[in-house]
């Protein structure tokens, strides 16, 4: 077990920097998703604090000890892949005692090494198989196998579920919670499922555009976004955005017109002085928003159900309205139908204020 | 049975004559000429083939009769007989299994190892190194023959099998084969192996060589055919009887007996023998390694 700092990590292609002074610390012991869309950099960081990746400036620390220019076999890292990179040419067993034939460790003590973990992963009757003869399932646990043999400081996982169908995804998820609760090893996990990260992760780290836009837990980021791309990308359906202008307020809250007349007051979230009336936005989540009569008083905005979606659970409506579309989510049993009118009912107190540069008021 | 059942039944049986005529293709002319023109090729293609094997069967007095025979009226094997008791086939096969061996095994490892490096290795001149071993694919080797004979004659290399191995080793067109290969293996795999602790060599030797294996094999039989096959070359540099190849000692049984058409032609048979067992073994590795020399990735 081992903590992960980077400290004021820098990466460049050639002119373009992808990754741009990011500092983390990842505690001993913890589970941490880099999550975020395609291409803000989470999979490049992985593989810096892997060592595949050389780092243009900063540092990288395992253990408090300064890897950053330590090559990735001396690390003490696994890394598990997306493409799981399982040896086509060699057996499972051959996968999994590969990194010890390679350092000439005895026959005997290979076998045992690898028998131990093909208990742990259940792996033991397809220990003579080549990865061609394994389902996804299989390929992804034999995968783990090659890491966990290592006995490593720090696993890394590289988007490791994506290949997967959606059922086996959820079961290899519980697989991969279990296995961080028995070994207690720290581990960083890059993934774009948010899902994923908020299942799995005690800390994410919500990456855009290689700058760290918040660290904190599933629930910090759910609850308390810092930003609108945080509270934009975690969360499914997306959280709404309603342009609103600030009327007044002070660092406890805030008080904000929506459509013209309305007005709603929104808890601030930064505490720090506003800098005056202006414009900003308004997000609020499906889930604390209401169908309501449009004549209502608590409606705060009006319009036309365009699309209902029902999932059985719960029900998805599409809302146009003059700020735009908003998705509401009502019950199960929701009596909506497409092409209504209704009015829309918020709850203050769940609503976020975003200012012009997207930080949350 | 049921009515319902005795029904299905009549239908399947149906179905199933049915079926059975519609597996009789129509006529297609086009595609009979063409299998046509093929099988005439092939048999004008194999025709010296055969004639050189049914004349290496015939007494000498019968090859020189006019007329045509295509089938011995007086099978024999004396003629290979002859060449296996009184030449030095044994020796000239030792020569050609030895060079074409060390040519093979050669040719394979350097061909890997820079490869390997072209393709996986950061260094400087990388660029410049492919762009000479492209260049070097351009210049045909009989213009270079002189320069390598004068060469092995410095090196005081004439009549020895290293004299008849190290100009046979220069292959660009494997190296380019080799790269375009090791390409084409996924990063993943590489970098997994890294992170195992693998280095460059181990890399080579437990990943990309197994993981291409196919080619590995399918280059080994080509190269090793090419250098068996190879004639000039030792005909330049091996001169005494003993250090020949079994190609070039097939000239020797001519000078030696005169014109002895259906002697020569058995050596020429014997010659060919371990190539031709190599194809047939591996004849679709061989397709494969050709394919792929001539530039068409298969």
């Amino acid at each position: 077990m081992a903590s992960v700092d980077l400290k004021s990590v820098t990466k460049r292609f050639g002119a373009t920097e992808v990754i741009h002074g990011v500092d983390l610390s990842v505690a001993d012991g913890s589970f941490c998703a880099l999550l975020g869309p395609s291409g803000c950099g989470k999979s490049t960081l992985l593989r810096m604090i892997a060592g595949l990746e050389p780092v243009t400036s900063g540092t990288v620390l395992i253990d408090g000890a300064d890897v950053t220019l330590v090559p990735p076999a001396k690390r003490r890292i696994a890394m598990v892949f997306q493409s799981y990179a399982l040896y086509p040419h060699l057996t499972v067993r051959g996968n999994i005692c590969f990194s010890m034939s390679l350092a000439g460790e005895p026959k005997a003590r290979q076998n045992e090494r690898a028998d131990r973990v093909a208990r742990m992963l259940q792996l033991g009757p397809l220990m003579d198989r080549r990865p061609a003869q394994l389902s996804g399932g299989q390929r992804q646990r034999v995968a783990i196998g090659r890491a966990l043999v290592r006995d490593p400081q720090v696993f890394l996982f590289d988007e490791p579920l994506s290949n997967l169908d959606a059922q086996l995804r959820v079961a290899m998820r519980l697989e991969l919670a279990n296995l961080h609760n028995t070994l207690k090893t720290t581990m960083i996990y890059v993934t774009h499922d948010q899902v994923e990260a908020m299942t799995l992760a005690g800390k994410i780290v919500v990456l855009d555009r290689g700058r760290v836009a918040q660290v904190g837990s599933p629930l910090e980021l759910y609850n308390t976004p810092a930003n609108k791309f945080v509270a934009a990308f975690i969360g499914s359906p997306a959280m709404n955005f309603l342009p609103a202008s600030i009327r007044s307020g002070n660092g406890a809250s805030l008080e904000a017109a929506i459509a013209g007349d309305r007005s709603l007051t929104v808890a601030r979230r930064n505490g720090t002085a506003l800098a005056g009336p202006g414009n900003c936005e308004i997000g609020v989540r499906p889930e604390h928003i209401q169908l309501v009569d449009p004549g209502a008083p608590n409606a705060i905005i009006s319009g036309t159900a365009s699309v209902v979606e029902r999932l059985g659970n719960t029900t998805y409506v599409y809302v146009d309205t003059p700020s735009g579309r908003i998705i509401v989510e009502a019950g199960g049993a929701s009596p909506i139908a497409t092409g209504a009118n209704v009015g829309l009912s918020v709850d203050a107190s769940q609503a976020h204020a975003f200012g012009a540069d997207g930080a949350a008021l | 049975m049921s009515v319902a059942d005795a029904a299905d039944v009549a239908v399947a049986t149906a179905v199933r004559a049915e079926t059975g005529r519609g597996s009789l293709r129509p006529v297609d002319g086009t595609g009979f000429v063409l299998t046509l023109l093929t099988v005439l090729g092939a048999l004008f293609w194999i025709f010296p083939i055969y004639w050189a094997l049914v004349t290496s069967f015939k007494p000498e007095e019968d090859v020189v009769q006019p007329g045509i025979k295509l089938w011995p009226e007086h099978f024999t094997f004396e003629n290979y007989s002859f060449v296996l008791l009184n030449t030095k086939i044994g020796l000239w096969y030792l020569n050609s299994l030895v060079t074409s061996g060390a040519v093979t095994i050669l040719v394979m490892l350097m061909s890997a190892m820079a490869g390997y490096a072209i393709s996986q290795l950061e260094f400087p001149g990388r660029r410049l190194l492919w762009w000479l071993i492209l260049a070097s694919f351009m210049v045909p080797i009989p213009a270079l023959i002189v320069n390598h004979f004068v060469l092995m004659s410095q090196f005081g290399l004439i009549n020895t099998w290293a004299g008849v191995i190290l100009p046979q080793l220069i292959a660009p067109v494997t190296v380019m084969i080799y790269k375009q290969f090791f390409d084409s293996v996924p990063k993943d795999f590489r970098e997994a192996a890294i992170i195992d602790g693998a280095t460059e060599l181990q890399l080579l030797w437990r990943l990309y060589l197994p993981m291409n294996k196919g080619i590995t094999t399918a280059l080994a039989i080509i190269t090793f055919i090419a250098a068996w096959n190879n004639f000039l070359w030792p005909f330049l540099v091996a001169t005494s009887e003993p250090m020949m190849n079994i190609t070039v000692g097939i000239t020797q049984v001519t000078d030696a007996f005169g014109v002895k058409y259906a002697r020569w032609l058995a050596t020429a048979a014997l010659a060919a023998l371990p190539v031709a067992a190599l194809y047939l073994i591996f004849q679709r590795r061989v397709t494969q390694a050709i394919m792929l020399t001539a530039g068409i990735k298969g």
